[in-house]
């Protein structure tokens, strides 16, 4: 088989067009600020017919002739994309293979925009996502990552290769590096972007990496909000001494180097005392805590659904806790093994130890100051008056009331977190070395980097992508849920 | 772009229309609307909220945010058209001959730079006067708004001063460039009445010594026609009529007119005898509008196929009166004398027994002096200071008095959020002034409710109505299961006379006076038998008012409710109470039945505070006492009677002994009780505040 190249057949006159079109705008971009810094302020005036005048002028056509160019360029990207799905193997290059690699996520983006675009005034603030350019990238960005991941994960579908098999003959090699003869019986014919330094598909490890990133970043920020919150809320509720102790014990794990604290939960000495696990049973006795709270305030009037809906929710999270903290070798090794579900290895446990660690001191700040300012409204008083539980005003009328905020920083937060599993990874710290997670592969890949850079840019690419959408969209929720 | 001799009207609005782009569609705020304002004339915008009234104001400004475009009409300043004028030309005459003072006095103060320097700023930046000279209007501006040592205000910052001080401020600030135009909108609402009736007057006086035009908005006629030569009523987006006060107010020729008229509780109305008749139906959404006349629903003089064909109305001069205009179809056939159907009268219920006792209730709060180093220097804040007064079954007792006189520490108290410092609170002759709200059973916590001064923030926004006021039900253990608390809450929705179907709502898709009735509603889930309402009408526009204050009754004459009616408005108290409590500074100044507290004797304060109060009846008089300075601090209040810093009596009464000692409860007649040092001499010799004239229909 023939290596491929990277545009193929295609590359002759889409990706000249592409270029040309992107410079034009770049250039057209610049101009048009240069040109602002001098022009008139627009006088904004209405025509007798009801219309708007707008800018006219040289600046006015530029602004004009910009926004063809754009719409120019994501149109040739698109017809890029869309006429590679139509050629038979190898003739669209690798690009026109990878994207032809994720067809099902290109289907499932554009029936999720079409469906969230035409039913977006009754989607309240998702809907409202829709009206905002910025919102929608980054809504796609994420959404490119979380598909991939679902259809990944639960479909093994998009990945050409096993992420751990190794083929001889390809270690190293640059991307479209076809799979020798003689061992390409049941493999993919080629390596799309190449082979690390064990000879391992690089694309695959990229896309099987998100699956990793896409469950254990939005779960460990789930537990960092589940802290933050139930500490926030009554600390931000009450005020006085348990305010001032948790604020201050927020600020010293604030003020305290993370690094630092990353090393000790790994060191040998410390992991024997067990305190990582000690730390993870506290931690995660959060969620039971939280829940548990929710219910019981809720339906305390009602003593028998309360029973209900409390055994419903609180057995299976205590059995996911047990197992979760209990273990083999694990000085909380007190659940008998028959009822113990999984194991949770031992580096996964560091990584939500240390993301709870790093961010549940600013979410607890966040829902601390919420807190006081919503605390003040009269249906919070109304509730006082009518005699409610503080765990009530608190889980039912304080907290739905700051979700905006929240949902806005739970976004970011993710981003973050992604990164922090890169950082760990780039540590060695946290999940096996040989995990395809980004955070790891860009470190293994950076051994290398002066001779071979290929094997470290995919995922780092993918990462970049991530938490650029996952900003992306914090910002257009924003933006959105401040306008009426 | 000077011309100083220009003699023409100062602004002249035509035909203006401006809308707002929304993502939804586009709104328009302000349709059709013109006006004229001559030098030195002061013209009146009074309206409903969302009528467009800020929106005139800020297209004057020709500062409508991003999204706020006039699609057509002229706004011309003395006979330029501010419409075609640049950004540049704009600030020019903005912050020289156009000067406008908003609501919330912070919104135009910097609180990082001292008073003086940012007086000092608009002459210097706008004229390029010197220093020196900038100072010296400074200081004289300020002593024109009658601030008290103008050379040490000009040395503090904003947060030094209170919320009336700072409003002179801005007034100060708007007057440094000598403006010929000063656009007030609302510019007292956030204060205190008796600060509100002072800074009114020097906003008349400084109009007639610098000959400054005015436009002056608000949403309450009685100032209006306190401050104004001509005054122009806006509903939903048009002016509907338009002249000067006198013809507008008595010979109004527009039935909405007439109606807010009829709405609002002037002197002589009463809740039995003579109601007040409300505006039915709701204020039209913008986008809502109806064909033809926009008050078309809510009109009762309303004809099929004249009023809602689908025809722009025009403005009608009316005939023999000078500049007077109405924009009603049928205005030359309503006969406007015709006498006011006088709606259901009712009958005064007798107030049974005593439910509830108070007994020289007190409460302290202790505060930390300096927040740095609490624990050391420990101040006592005297919120309530021997309370004692009883209510009964079916009465309403109103509750007086302006911010900090510890109204809503006193509620507070007997709801049981806080606990009282010393005395008793007896209801049904059981003790609960110690006992907190986690600690009092289901049925004394149902009995005793509350309902709340804010419309926007009484309901919880992320909750549907119906299941809040079931989550009070479940609370107060009502109902055996959700179907039976699911059709008391339609019961309930009943009672307030709102549609089932608001049950499945989020409170944002309500107004104001929608919300408010679902709080009383809430209230009333367990069978209130003591509702304390916290200025619960005083956030909602004038025919809402109306309404709520009806439906309140009616819920009270029923259910035998006693209603604890926490106020500073003096004429809806008047209308609708049967004894009246005036605080002042924690302490009850004066006490007793309605009528012995709106008639001579009076108590020094309840007097400023009648005087203070504006009333819409251009035949009422009213005599003219200006309170110097503002409400002292709760934290520092002053030694002896708390009033004495600001009572013109007090020389008669001995001004030694009015510094030195607290006054003695006295009491007048039957029921009649004044915390005063005044002997009975003095108190013979009062003249009423008040005085309608005796013909009165
Ligand atoms: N928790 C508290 N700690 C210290 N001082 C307080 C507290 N609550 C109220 N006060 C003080 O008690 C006085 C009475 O306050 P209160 O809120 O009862 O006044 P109000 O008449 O209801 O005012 P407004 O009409 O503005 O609501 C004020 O000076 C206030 O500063
Ligand atoms: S035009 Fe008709 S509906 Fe409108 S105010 Fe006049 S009488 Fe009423
Ligand atoms: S006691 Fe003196 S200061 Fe106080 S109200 Fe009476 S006259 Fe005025
Ligand atoms: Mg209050």
């Amino acid at each position: 088989m023939e290596p491929l190249t990277w545009t193929g057949s295609l590359g002759s006159i889409l990706v000249p067009a592409i270029v040309i079109t992107a410079g034009a705008f770049l250039t057209g971009l610049i101009l048009q600020l240069i040109m602002g810094l001098f022009a008139p302020e627009v006088k904004l005036q209405a025509n007798a017919d009801g219309t708007l005048q707008g800018r006219g002028g040289l600046l006015g056509r530029l602004e004009n002739y910009t926004g063809h160019l754009f719409l120019l360029f994501v149109l040739l990207c698109a017809a890029f994309i869309v006429l590679s799905w139509f050629m038979p193997y190898g003739d669209a290059g690798i690009m026109g293979e990878i994207s032809k690699r994720f067809l099902p996520v290109w289907i499932s983006l554009i029936i999720t925009f079409t469906l969230s675009i035409k039913f977006k005034r009754s989607l309240g603030l998702y809907g409202k996502l829709f009206d905002s350019t910025i919102g929608m990238i980054g809504f796609a960005l994420v959404m490119f990552w979380v598909f991939t991941a679902i259809f990944v994960g639960l479909f093994d579908m998009i990945a050409t290769h096993d992420p751990l098999s190794q083929i001889s003959g390809i270690k190293n090699k640059t991307p479209g590096f076809p799979v020798p003869e003689g061992q390409d019986e049941g493999f993919f014919p080629h390596y799309l972007l190449g082979g690390d330094n064990l000879a391992r598909d690089i694309f695959s490890r990229m896309v099987e990496g998100s699956v990793i990133v896409m469950v254990i970043a939005p779960l460990a920020t789930v537990f960092a909000f589940m802290v933050g919150i139930t500490l926030g809320l009554p600390a931000g509720y009450y005020g006085g001494r348990l305010d001032t102790i948790l604020s201050f014990l927020a600020n010293l794990i604030l003020a305290f180097p993370v690094i630092l604290l990353f090393y000790l939960l790994v060191t040998p000495e410390i992991v024997a005392t067990g305190l990582p696990n000690f730390l993870a049973a506290f931690l995660f006795v959060f969620p039971l805590v939280f829940f548990g709270v929710l219910i019981n305030s809720r339906f305390k009037t009602q003593p028998s659904k309360n029973m209900l809906y409390l055994a419903i929710v609180l057995i299976p999270l205590a059995w996911l806790y047990m197992s979760t903290i209990s273990a083999k070798g694990s000085p909380l090794f007190i659940w008998p093994n028959f009822l113990d579900g999984f194991d949770i290895p031992g580096g996964i446990l560091v990584v939500f130890v240390s993301v709870v660690f790093v961010n549940s001191p600013t979410v607890y700040r966040i829902v601390r100051g919420l807190t006081l300012d919503i605390k003040t409204r009269d249906y919070v008083a109304a509730a006082q008056t009518r005699g409610e539980g503080t765990w009530y005003i608190m889980l039912w009328e304080i907290l739905p009331n700051a979700r905006g905020p929240l949902i806005v920083d739970f976004c970011l937060r993710i981003g973050y977190t992604t990164i922090l599993l890169g950082t760990l990874g780039f540590f060695g710290l946290g999940l096996p070395p040989e995990s395809p997670d980004w955070g790891s592969t860009i470190n293994e890949g950076r051994k290398l980097l002066l001779i071979y850079a290929h094997p470290a840019l995919p995922p780092a690419i993918a990462l970049l992508s991530m938490v650029l959408g996952l900003n992306l969209l914090a910002d257009g929720l924003r933006e959105e849920s401040l306008k009426d | 772009m000077e011309n100083d001799n220009y003699d023409g009207p100062i602004l002249e609005i035509d035909k203006l229309s401006i809308s707002f782009f929304t993502r939804l569609r586009e709104i328009p705020a302000v349709m059709d609307f013109s006006a004229k304002i001559m030098p030195g004339e002061a013209l009146g915008v009074v309206g409903e909220s969302g009528c467009g009234k800020s929106t005139v104001a800020l297209g004057v400004m020709q500062d409508l945010g991003v999204n706020g475009r006039i699609v057509g009409g002229s706004i011309k300043f003395k006979g330029q058209d501010l419409n075609k004028m640049t950004q540049e030309e704009l600030r020019d005459i903005r912050g020289s001959q156009i000067a406008m003072i908003y609501q919330e006095p912070m919104a135009s103060l910097n609180p990082a730079m001292r008073i003086g320097k940012q007086l000092m700023e608009v002459p210097m930046i706008h004229e390029g006067v010197s220093e020196k000279e900038a100072y010296d209007r400074a200081l004289e501006v300020v002593t024109d708004v009658k601030l008290p040592d103008p050379k040490r205000m000009l040395e503090s910052f904003p947060h030094q001063l209170s919320g009336g001080q700072q409003q002179r401020i801005v007034i100060a600030m708007a007057l440094m460039s000598k403006p010929s135009l000063l656009i007030l909108d609302e510019p007292t609402t956030a204060l205190d009445v008796t600060v509100e009736a002072a800074v009114v007057e020097l906003v008349k006086d400084l109009g007639k010594k610098y000959g400054t035009s005015m436009l002056f908005i608000s949403h309450n006629l009685g100032l209006v026609l306190e401050t104004c030569d001509r005054i122009c009523v806006m509903y939903s987006g048009e002016a509907v009529e338009r002249g000067s006060i006198e013809d507008v107010f008595d010979k109004m020729q527009h039935p909405y007119t007439q109606a807010l008229f009829r709405s609002i509780p002037l002197p002589g109305a009463d809740k039995n005898a003579r109601p007040l008749i409300a505006i039915p139906g709701n204020f039209p959404l913008p986008h809502e509008r109806p064909e033809g006349c926009n008050f078309g629903p809510r009109c009762d003089y309303f004809e099929d196929g004249l009023c809602n064909e689908n025809k722009a109305i025009p403005m009608y001069p009316v005939d023999g009166m000078e500049r007077h205009e109405t924009r009603c179809l049928k205005f030359q056939e309503i006969d406007w004398n015709a006498p006011i159907e006088v709606g259901a009268q009712t009958e005064k219920p007798e107030p049974g027994r005593v439910v509830l006792k108070m007994d020289n209730l007190k409460k302290y709060y202790e505060v930390a002096a300096s927040a740095l180093f609490g624990g050391k220097n420990k101040k006592v804040v005297k919120a309530n200071e021997t309370l004692s007064f009883e209510a009964r079954e079916s009465e309403t007792l109103a509750i007086v008095g302006e911010s900090g006189c510890g109204k809503s520490t006193f509620a507070k108290v007997l709801m049981g959020l806080e606990t009282a410092t010393d005395g008793q609170i007896l209801l049904d002759n059981k003790n609960i002034e110690g006992t907190s709200i986690e600690d009092r059973d289901t049925q004394t916590v149902a009995d005793v409710q509350m309902v709340f001064q804010n419309p926007f923030d009484t309901l919880n926004p992320s909750m549907t109505v119906g299941r809040q006021i079931i989550r009070a039900l479940e609370i107060f253990q009502i109902g055996n299961n959700d179907e039976d608390r699911r059709k008391r809450m339609l019961e309930l929705l009943d009672l307030v006379k709102l549609p089932r179907a608001f049950a499945d709502r989020m409170p944002r898709q309500l107004s104001g006076g929608q919300k408010q009735r679902v709080g009383i509603a809430r209230a009333f889930a367990g069978d209130a038998r003591i509702v304390v309402a916290d200025e619960p009408v005083s956030a909602l526009d004038v025919s809402v008012q109306a309404a709520v204050t009806d439906l309140l009754m009616e819920i009270q004459r029923e259910h035998k409710t006693t209603l604890l009616f926490i106020s500073h408005d003096l004429s809806i108290v008047r209308y609708l109470s049967d004894r009246v409590m005036v605080m002042y500074l924690g302490h009850v100044v004066e006490l007793g039945t309605t009528d012995q507290v709106f008639a001579p004797p009076y108590h020094p304060y309840t007097e400023a505070l009648l005087s203070a109060v504006p009333i819409a009846d251009t035949s009422i008089k009213k005599k003219h006492i200006v309170l110097d300075g503002d409400i002292p601090s709760a934290m520092n209040p002053p030694s002896g009677c708390p009033f004495q810093t600001r009572c013109r009596w007090k020389d008669k009464a001995g001004a030694s002994l009015c510094e030195s000692e607290v006054p003695p409860v006295r009491v007048l007649a039957d029921g009649h009780q004044v915390k005063c040092h005044l002997d009975d001499a003095d108190f013979a010799a009062m003249e009423p505040v008040i005085e309608t004239p005796v013909a009165a229909e």
